[in-house]
């Protein structure tokens, strides 16, 4: 008897206990991990936010990776082969716009879900790291948008990829280097086009999934912020609610609603085509996509080194907040007040400049 | 909210979404429609036009609604949009439009067609208005005030210069309610190929590219050209038909690809046959595996000129404006750099004048590289030796002609304008001149033609058969009679002349064959037909 023959164990049994076998998995410990009891303010609308994120992220792979079947990443097809996708690949003009628009969604979205663990300083100890995590995922959100617009390869988007790796390269010490990586080399050329698609469709997808399951899983361990409000009495056995079904079809309906709006904006304003890049002619107005309207104002109201000195400081203050709120706290008791005032104001400015960036010729 | 109210949620929003999913299905099979030619992207610019003109002008929206134009969107204002001034232009329903399509407005988007066309000898159609065609249309089949068979006979193929009917203060005149030109009927409706337009432009895609359907098997196919190279004095469309690519084109007409979107290229696309476009400008894989030679200048590829009384080779000098102009080998050439005095033929006051221009000599390109340009489409088929050859016997063909009667005879007539016989400004008073036009212009034409287009019967019966038999029984005669007209000691001069011609070698043949010869020729006929 060979030594193969003694330690093989034939299978027996069901189907089940086979899959069990095959996949040794405690199902029942996974499934109670999953199913989290969630706080009773959760059932309150802007506290579901931070799913839209996710469920737009899904969107965008799926979406992503069908148009990375079509898309070419070379300097003399890229813009061919988005016209292509656009007005030829059946129905690549809705996947197109499916992904362009919920590219825009997303970062409302992450915006929406920050502005509201901000406003709620649900960042406070022991949740720092996760709104570091968070600031992190609203940066890749950022990065995706521009990497992804440049893509295209339309006038506008060669540009705005300029001014943008112009900017990069502003930033002390790391900026040139940040900046040859990017373009591959001093200036934007057949190589920036392969690089921006290895970043779009490689690297950051890799990053932020990652970063997601971080965030969720700290989200999971730390447990949801619990919350209450004036003048709402929650009985003792209603504070909590089971993920499983009802946060999930909370979540599907925001998944359908988010598919619904998506597919009739796609309808009503399908993405099209601005004309092709042309590095010999500079546009007479070069504008980024919306959600870099506020560095570009501030870029026009200041200078290029004082705007990267500027978003500096309010990407330092943006990261370090959740332990200045607690520096403040120990000193002062109208934190709440300081906390909203701040967050209002800077938020205001956001708009203010984005609006004033918008309708700017 | 209660999980019952959600799942009511749910379920209401997934029905929204698959009606917009529905709505997404139907606009992609719109869009495939579009894209298969099945249904006409109507833009928003031009949707009141196709509302209005498919009742008004049912058949006419669907040519255009089956073109290439309507499946990409671009309907009836892209064409006929009008610039503020234009002179043919009207507000018609809230549009500044005009009715007259002139290649200026095709080159909104076919612009290196444009150019390739405006610098060809085909846009220069026009420019007949100038010349003895046009003189027998105007005088001998016309009258002073009835140009009609200019009109419907000339124009229509070379294109007229269009006009607008003016008031005494010169205003032009306008009509109905919206106060539309009114144009000069003589002068349009007018599809000629070197049309003098409005807005300056020479020329009518039109010509070719029949409105409003636009197919490219119409301008692929020969008798598109058939319409105006064919007849008496220039039968190409006679000659391809007789030709063994004329056969070999109406026996597979179908394999031809003559409706292939883009690029139609021989020896890619089709092989079966040349076509007139084929061979003239039309793309053609080289031997060396390479696409070349696309142009909308047909006379690129062209060695000869088959036209004139006495046929050259023609060299071709480029301008650095683009502007081409023909050499005949005759003609000594400029250099590359050199500043040439040119003649530009344009509109003024409803009359074409000439102007001159300097232009700089950007390249020359001599007859021999025009003709290796048309061997890259014949060495599709036929090998180096077989091209050669087709064109050693051509040559010697138009050799013939004009060594035997193009030469002498033209020389005779200058001789008799030179002895007082012929007045130069009444160029058909006399019988010989009406001999003459029709020895060089109709017979020397269709000989030469014949040879280039490999077309036996027309090289010979209706061409070198017919030169030779008015040569010596018509032109000969008619020589001496006009001389002595004049005077019977110029009669007598002219009898010496021919007399001394006559004894020619290659006119000796006249007063006997050989002994052999007759021999052989009598005891054919005995043995074949028993006569």
């Amino acid at each position: 008897m060979s030594e193969n023959e003694r330690t093989y164990k034939p299978p027996r049994g069901g189907f089940r206990r086979r899959f069990d076998e095959l996949v040794p998995v405690d199902w029942s410990k996974l499934a109670e991990a999953g199913d989290e009891p969630i706080p009773h303010h959760i059932k309150k609308w802007w506290f579901c936010l931070g799913g839209t994120p996710l469920i737009l992220f899904v969107i965008q792979v799926l979406t992503g990776a069908l148009l990375a079947f079509h898309y070419v990443p070379a300097a003399d097809q890229a813009y061919d082969s988005v016209a292509r996708i656009t007005t030829e690949v059946r129905f690549g003009w809705f996947i197109r716009s499916l992904h362009k628009w919920s590219s825009n969604l997303m970062i409302v979205a992450v915006m929406f879900h920050m502005l509201r663990v901000y406003f709620t300083r649900a960042y406070r100890h022991p949740r720092q790291l996760n709104w570091i995590a968070g600031l992190g995922l609203l940066m890749l959100t950022l990065v995706f948008g521009f990497t992804g617009y440049s893509l295209v390869y339309e006038q506008l988007s060669y540009w705005g990829a300029t001014v943008a790796t112009n900017l990069a390269n502003t930033v002390p010490l790391v900026g040139p280097v940040l900046a040859d990586l990017l373009r591959g080399g001093p200036e934007i050329g057949p190589q920036t086009l392969t690089r921006l698609f290895a970043l779009h469709a490689g690297l950051l997808p890799i990053l932020t999934t990652l970063l997601i399951v971080f965030h969720v899983f700290f989200i999971r361990t730390h447990g949801v912020t619990e919350m209450e409000f004036k003048g709402e009495e929650v009985p003792e056995e209603r504070r909590y609610f089971r993920f499983f079904p009802d946060h999930v079809m909370t979540e599907m309906i925001i998944a359908l609603f988010v598919l619904y709006l998506l597919t009739v904006v796609s309808l009503i304003f399908p993405a099209h085509m601005g004309p092709r890049a042309n590095p010999a002619v500079t546009p007479a107005h070069i504008k980024p996509e919306w959600y870099f309207y506020f560095q570009f104002r501030l870029l026009k109201l200041t200078s290029l080194q004082i705007s990267v000195a500027l978003t500096g400081l309010l990407g330092g203050l943006m990261l370090f907040w959740p332990f200045i709120d607690g520096w403040l706290e120990e000193r002062t008791k109208h934190v709440d007040k300081i906390v909203t005032f701040v967050g209002a104001a800077f938020f205001l400015l956001f708009l203010a400049f984005t609006i004033w960036e918008a309708s700017a010729a | 909210m209660s999980l019952t109210v959600k799942r009511y949620i749910v379920a209401v929003l997934a029905l929204f979404l698959l009606a917009a999913l529905l709505v997404v299905a139907q606009q992609e099979s719109k869009r495939h429609r579009q894209e298969e030619g099945l249904e006409a992207v109507v833009t928003a610019a031009n949707k009141s036009c196709v509302e209005c003109h498919r009742t008004d002008s049912a058949a006419l929206t669907m040519e255009w609604e089956r073109s290439s134009h309507a499946k990409y969107g671009v309907g009836c204002y892209d064409c006929h949009k009008a610039e503020e001034g234009d002179v043919d232009a009207w507000t018609h329903e809230g549009a500044l439009i005009s009715a007259l399509v002139t290649p200026l407005d095709c080159a909104r988007c076919h612009a290196r067609e444009y150019e390739e066309f405006n610098h060809s000898h085909h846009s220069k159609a026009g420019h007949i208005l100038a010349s003895l065609d046009n003189v027998l249309a105007e005088k001998a089949a016309g009258m002073p005030d009835n140009k009609a068979d200019a009109i419907n006979g000339c124009w229509q193929c070379h294109g007229t210069i269009v006009k607008f009917l003016h008031d005494e203060n010169g205003e032009i005149l306008t009509t109905g309610k919206e106060n539309k030109p009114v144009i000069d009927p003589a002068t349009w409706p007018n599809s000629g190929m070197g049309r003098l337009n409005p807005d300056g432009s020479a020329g009518s895609c039109h010509a070719c590219h029949s409105r409003h359907s636009f197919e490219p098997k119409i301008s692929r196919s020969p008798e598109n050209c058939g319409k105006c190279h064919m007849g008496p004095d220039h039968p190409q469309i006679e000659i391809y038909n007789e030709s063994k690519h004329g056969i070999a084109f109406h026996a597979n007409r179908d394999i031809m690809a003559l409706d292939k979107e883009g690029d139609w290229i021989l020896g890619r696309d089709y092989s079966a046959a040349p076509t007139c476009a084929t061979c003239h400008m039309s793309g053609y894989v080289t031997t060396q595996g390479v696409v070349e030679g696309n142009n909308h200048d047909v006379g690129n590829r062209i060695s000869w000129t088959l036209r004139p009384k006495v046929s050259h080779k023609l060299n071709r000098v480029v301008y650095e404006d683009g502007y081409k102009e023909d050499y005949p080998d005759s003609r000594e050439l400029p250099a590359v750099g050199d500043v040439v005095e040119t003649v530009d033929k344009v509109v003024e006051d409803y009359e074409l004048v000439s102007r001159k221009v300097d232009r700089t000599v950007a390249r020359i390109v001599t007859w021999q590289e025009r003709r290796a340009e048309m061997k890259g489409a014949c060495k599709n088929c036929h090998n180096d030796t077989y091209v050669d050859n087709f064109y050693w016997q051509f040559d010697e063909l138009v050799d013939l002609y004009n060594e035997k009667f193009g030469i002498p005879s033209k020389r005779m007539m200058d001789e008799l304008v030179a002895d007082g016989i012929l007045n130069p400004a009444a160029p058909f008073e006399k019988h010989v001149q009406w001999v003459y036009w029709e020895l060089w212009h109709h017979e020397g034409r269709r000989a030469r033609h014949g040879a280039s287009m490999m077309g036996p019967d027309y090289t010979h019966w209706h061409g070198m058969y017919e030169v030779s038999k008015h040569f010596y029984e018509k032109f000969l005669p008619a020589a001496i009679e006009a001389a002595e007209e004049t005077s019977h000691a110029l009669g007598v001069k002219w009898q010496r002349k021919i007399d001394l011609l006559l004894t020619q070698p290659e006119h000796v043949w006249q007063k006997g064959l050989s002994a052999e010869e007759a021999e052989a020729l009598q005891r054919e006929y005995e043995e074949r037909y028993d006569q």
